[in-house]
């Protein structure tokens, strides 16, 4: 294993972070403080309790993971797909790493983002509802599995992607709609039958259950169940990668 | 001297069927600055990219120091550095990040005072600080090498180093070439400049769709390429060449009205002195002059003609 080099791809990225630290600092914040005032406050305002949870508490799990999802996505597919765009590519097809080093260090890099802004989110949130976490050592664990998860399939994205424009299609048209209609902002037991079973289809579902468990102790499916979806997303994900490498689909000629 | 790079029949097919090499193999010594010479699309930075490992082989093998580069990747590329003829570089990062990165990504551990030895050596040690994008194209240039020898490899590709860059640049090119081969660093260069493959390389590949026609000392290759033809035009035409000017190397249009010297450019004497006061002596007037050299072409399409038959 060349650690050398997956510490260098490693800082490079996060050096790219740091520069815009201020930036990525205060957009989740504000993102976040305005779905408080909205989900929270507004709707909050009808709904107020689900499953013994005051709703303003209860979103909380889904907020988190809807942004780092997105930003698991677009740091990793960003952080490829910005040297094969500007052509210093090159240097990382040249250099003696295997696919599982830049890989470590590509989304290593854009993992750690993400739950550092997830983490901002979660500080945020305290601010604004009152909030005690159940199981804080699964918390993270969800946390860490999520954005290494959503970073690889980013990953995945940066590779396929040939255009700045279809670098954003998949988050924008797939993974967007998937979130927001996968239990991010209500309990799936809240749908008619009908959609509650239509969204048991919807892989999302599983992650922001099991995140919430960690959070309330209460969970639209079983625990085990969105662990094992959690690992075979992450599985599935590592698989396509590994061959990308293998057969050099868009990175080697 | 030793081969520190053997490649044998290497061959590149890509998907739609084009040919981008058809069955490569060269040798090349250590230390040697040996320049790749051919037309656009003739397949240099295919054979180059393939080496590096930026591009698979379709078949055919390739040694560094004896280590094959797809089962050895991790030695091969380790000795190997690449400056690509684009430059690729991050625009926000600075020089000496930059750099650092790269000796990071081929494995080295931080080495500052090295770094900081190459960076001078190329005049980039005042511009350290200074962001990519804040540098002259000549600066970023120098860049990409301080980048491709920042983990000190033992074998350098320049693919098309002097691409359009100005003549002063070129000439900082070529020095420092020479001081790297004075390091011990084997470079193999591409160019389609033959005057750049002149003033710096020791022995000379032509390339050319995909085929390696020739790689030969330089000195020896310059004396074939370099025949010259002086034309010379006639006040008033004639009908037979004088007797001093018949010789084989002057021949007469079939008007009369013109002369073509033909003379070897590498030789101590090219004769042209002469032959203007032998045409003075005959009283011939002169109307214009030019001097014309084969292009690179018609030396490839000659070399292409020479070996088929």
């Amino acid at each position: 294993m060349n650690w050398t080099a997956i510490k260098s791809i490693y800082f490079f990225e996060m050096a790219r972070f740091f520069r815009t630290l201020a930036q990525s600092f205060i957009s989740p914040v504000i993102s976040t403080s305005l779905y408080f005032v909205v989900f929270g406050a507004a709707i909050g305002s009808r709904i107020q309790e689900v499953d013994g949870v005051s709703y303003g508490a209860f979103i909380v799990p889904g907020l988190i993971m809807l942004t780092i999802m997105t930003q698991g996505i677009s740091n990793a597919s960003f952080g490829i797909y910005f040297p094969k765009f500007i052509g210093t590519i090159y240097e990382l097809l040249s250099a003696p790493v295997n696919f599982l080093e830049i890989v470590i260090g590509y989304v290593g890099a854009a993992a750690t983002k993400s739950l550092f802004i997830g983490l901002v989110i979660l500080a945020t949130s305290f601010f604004f509802v009152d909030l005690t976490i159940a199981h804080p050592v699964a918390m993270m664990a969800f946390m860490v599995l999520t954005c290494t998860s959503f970073a690889l399939f980013g990953f995945i994205i940066g590779i396929w992607a040939k255009s700045f424009e279809q670098l954003q299609l998949v988050p924008l048209l797939v993974v967007t709609p998937l979130i927001f209609l996968g239990g991010s902002f209500y309990s799936i037991s809240m749908l008619p039958p009908f959609w509650q079973t239509v969204t048991l289809f919807n892989p999302v579902v599983y992650l922001v259950s099991g995140f919430r468990w960690a959070f309330f102790g209460l969970a639209d499916v079983p625990i085990i169940t969105s662990l094992a979806a959690i690992g075979g997303f992450t599985a599935l994900c590592l698989f396509a990668i590994w061959w990308i490498f293998r057969t050099g689909w868009r990175i080697r000629s | 001297m030793t081969a520190i790079l053997e490649i044998n029949d290497l061959k590149k097919v890509y998907e739609g069927g084009f040919e981008a090499l058809k069955g490569v193999t060269l040798s090349i010594e250590r230390g040697e600055i040996l320049a790749l010479l051919g037309p656009n699309g003739a397949g240099k930075t295919t054979l180059i990219s393939t080496i590096c490992g930026i591009s698979t082989s379709s078949s055919g093998s390739v040694f560094v120091d004896g280590h094959c580069i797809e089962k050895d990747f991790r030695v091969t590329r380790s000795k190997i550095g690449l400056v690509p003829q684009e430059i690729n570089l991050e625009p926000f990062e600075t020089v000496m990040n930059t750099v650092r990165f790269s000796r990071g990504l081929f494995g080295k551990p931080r080495n500052d005072a090295y770094l900081e030895k190459l960076l001078r050596q190329l005049s980039l040690w005042e511009k350290r600080g200074n962001r990519i994008m804040e540098l002259s194209g000549g600066m970023k240039r120098r860049v990409l090498i301080a980048k491709a020898l920042s983990h000190e490899p033992s074998v350098l590709f320049l693919d098309e180093p002097t691409a359009g860059v100005d003549v002063e640049l070129r000439k900082d090119m070529w020095n420092i070439v020479a001081e790297l081969k004075a390091t011990g660093v084997t470079i193999i260069l591409t160019t389609h400049y033959i005057e750049e493959a002149e003033a710096i390389a020791d022995r000379i590949g032509v390339i050319s769709k995909g085929e390696l026609l020739l790689v030969e000392e330089k000195s020896a290759l310059m004396k074939r390429l370099g025949q010259k033809q002086l034309q010379i035009e006639l006040q008033e035409p004639v009908t037979a060449l004088p007797e001093a000017l018949q010789t084989e190397n002057i021949a007469l249009s079939g008007d009369g009205s013109t002369l073509t010297y033909t003379y070897d450019t590498q030789a101590k004497r090219t004769g042209i002195t002469k032959l203007l006061a032998d045409l003075a002596a005959a009283g011939l007037q002169l109307r214009d002059l030019q001097t014309e050299q084969s292009s690179l072409e018609d030396i490839f399409v000659g070399l292409v003609q020479e070996k088929s038959t």
